[in-house]
């Protein structure tokens, strides 16, 4: 695991985003990187994965500040900022 | 009213006990091999009765994988995949996703809708109260969501709805399409039904209801107008048909695969559950009226045919009402006991099983069929498949709640 956890927060946030959605994707290659919006979701539809994060997590995330993120990186920023 | 239109079927698709496409559905059909078997999918060691029709089980993973979806619920999942073979039949998409906007409506029956998704609510609800719905839990567990699941994924931009009539909501659902198209408010329609209800809950109230076939052999435990028969066997599916004005698909050179003549349908108005066949015989008359054609043009009746006590012998009772001496002309095939009863898409797939026969000419046997019973006073076809003598067949569906659809199926030519 790299020093900061990020890449087991990725492992788990992946799961999560697989499990919220309704496209398909190669989940396996999601990254940092990868825009949110490229993964079907929505305004509507990430609210489960708001939801998944709460229960994968345990931590429950502020929504105004998750419909801003762009990038899967910066909801795992949030995450690590939230204690994650 | 408004004009008079054809109405051409050019597209088909379905999945049931037994097929997951036209081609193997119509192979069994006329092979007479059943799909009835003891369910896998659910624990049913508390229940009196564990038999049923499933879908094979890779069929909507590996179709879902092809058209880039997550799984969402059993029901809406067998709708999609289903959806695409139509779609695909009548020339309207090809292949995978993205697909571009198309007027197309799409109005489906369901007589369940999003069991998977209720049940599985329903026992978070239970276990966890409101913490345990998720922020999706609406349009999860909605009853359109079958068809709006559709409509967003294929892009098709017509009207879009479901209409709920228990096991009548296919029926009522292609009539509604059918007059759509013929009086001009549609070009085209994806029709049809889809149910999913193998779960502990929607199995378990049906389990309770006291209807459901004790055989403990499933390959014959579905007997429709059989004498031995003890009741009905649940089956899960989708049919779906495109429906199109003739002028359209002939102008598009698309395949017609068959013609949708009439429509009738009418209420009991008399018992939530035990049928009427005054209320079946005002459906099939006013569906031969609609069709322009008498009793005597018809070559074939597919029935409801559920093999319950009550709806075989009211069946027949109405049948013969209607149809009068032409009832000696006009074979009874019930499909039921192939693929088990579908609720809301049964009316679809065996409208599908009628269309392939009319193009065929032949009439699929009666599985399970040994010993009629006398007081089902219709002409059964037998044990072997045989021919269809004139190309029209007429197609009952009734439900609950007292709603009888039924459609009168022609020729595509």
């Amino acid at each position: 695991m790299d020093a900061d956890g990020t890449a087991d927060v990725l492992v788990r946030l992946r799961d999560v985003l697989r499990d919220s959605a309704v496209e398909e994707h190669d989940w396996d290659a999601v990254e940092a990187e990868t825009p949110i919006e490229s993964l079907g979701f929505d305004s509507l539809t990430i609210l489960d994965v708001l939801y998944d994060v709460e229960e994968e997590f345990g931590i429950a995330l502020d929504p105004k500040q998750v419909v801003k993120t762009r990038t899967v990186g910066e909801i795992i920023t949030l995450l690590q900022q939230n204690g994650a | 009213m408004a004009e008079s239109r054809r109405v051409a079927v050019t597209g088909l698709g379905v999945s049931c006990a037994i097929g997951t496409d036209v081609e193997s559905f119509s192979a069994s059909l006329f092979a007479g091999r059943g799909g009835i078997a003891r369910l896998r999918s659910l624990d049913t060691s508390e229940m009196k009765v564990g038999i049923g029709g499933e879908v094979e089980p890779d069929f909507v993973a590996s179709g879902l994988k092809r058209l880039r979806r997550r799984p969402t619920d059993r029901a809406v999942d067998l709708g999609i995949v289903t959806a695409a073979q139509a779609l695909e039949d009548a020339g309207l998409i090809d292949g995978a996703p993205p697909y571009e906007p198309q007027p197309v409506a799409v109005i489906l029956g369901t007589a369940v809708g999003a069991a998977e998704s209720n049940t599985t609510l329903q026992q978070r609800f239970a276990e966890r109260g409101v913490r345990g719905l998720r922020p999706t839990s609406v349009p999860r567990v909605m009853d359109n969501a079958i068809s709006g699941g559709i409509s967003i994924h294929f892009r098709l931009t017509g009207a879009n709805f479901v209409v709920i009539s228990a096991c009548t909501s296919a029926t009522n659902a292609m009539g509604t399409a059918y007059r759509m198209v013929r009086h001009g408010y549609a070009d085209t329609v994806l029709t049809g039904g889809a149910d999913g209800f193998f779960d502990p809950f929607y199995y378990g109230v049906w389990n309770n209801l006291g209807v459901m076939s004790k055989n403990p052999d499933p390959a014959r435990a579905c007997r429709p107008f059989d004498a031995g028969r003890d009741g009905c066997v649940l089956g899960e599916g989708a049919g779906m048909l495109v429906f199109e004005s003739w002028e359209r698909a002939r102008g598009r050179g698309a395949r017609i695969r068959g013609e949708i003549l009439g429509y009738g349908e009418s209420s009991d108005a008399s018992h939530i559950t035990s049928p009427s066949a005054e209320g079946q015989a005002a459906a099939m008359r006013a569906a031969l009226t609609s069709a322009g054609i008498e009793p005597a043009d018809l070559g074939a009746v597919n029935a409801h045919g559920t093999a319950t006590l009550a709806n075989d012998v009211c069946e027949s009772g109405s049948i013969c009402a209607v149809l009068g001496d032409a009832a000696e002309e006009a074979p009874v095939s019930a499909n039921k006991s192939y693929f088990g009863h579908t609720l809301g898409a049964s009316g679809a797939i065996e409208s599908i099983a009628a269309l392939l026969g009319i193009e065929q000419g032949r009439l699929p046997s009666n599985l399970n069929l040994e010993n009629p019973d006398p007081e089902c006073r219709v002409r059964l076809v037998g044990g072997v498949p045989e021919p269809l003598e004139r190309p029209f067949v007429m197609k009952n569906s009734f439900g609950f709640g007292g709603s009888n659809g039924v459609l009168v199926l022609g020729l595509g030519e």
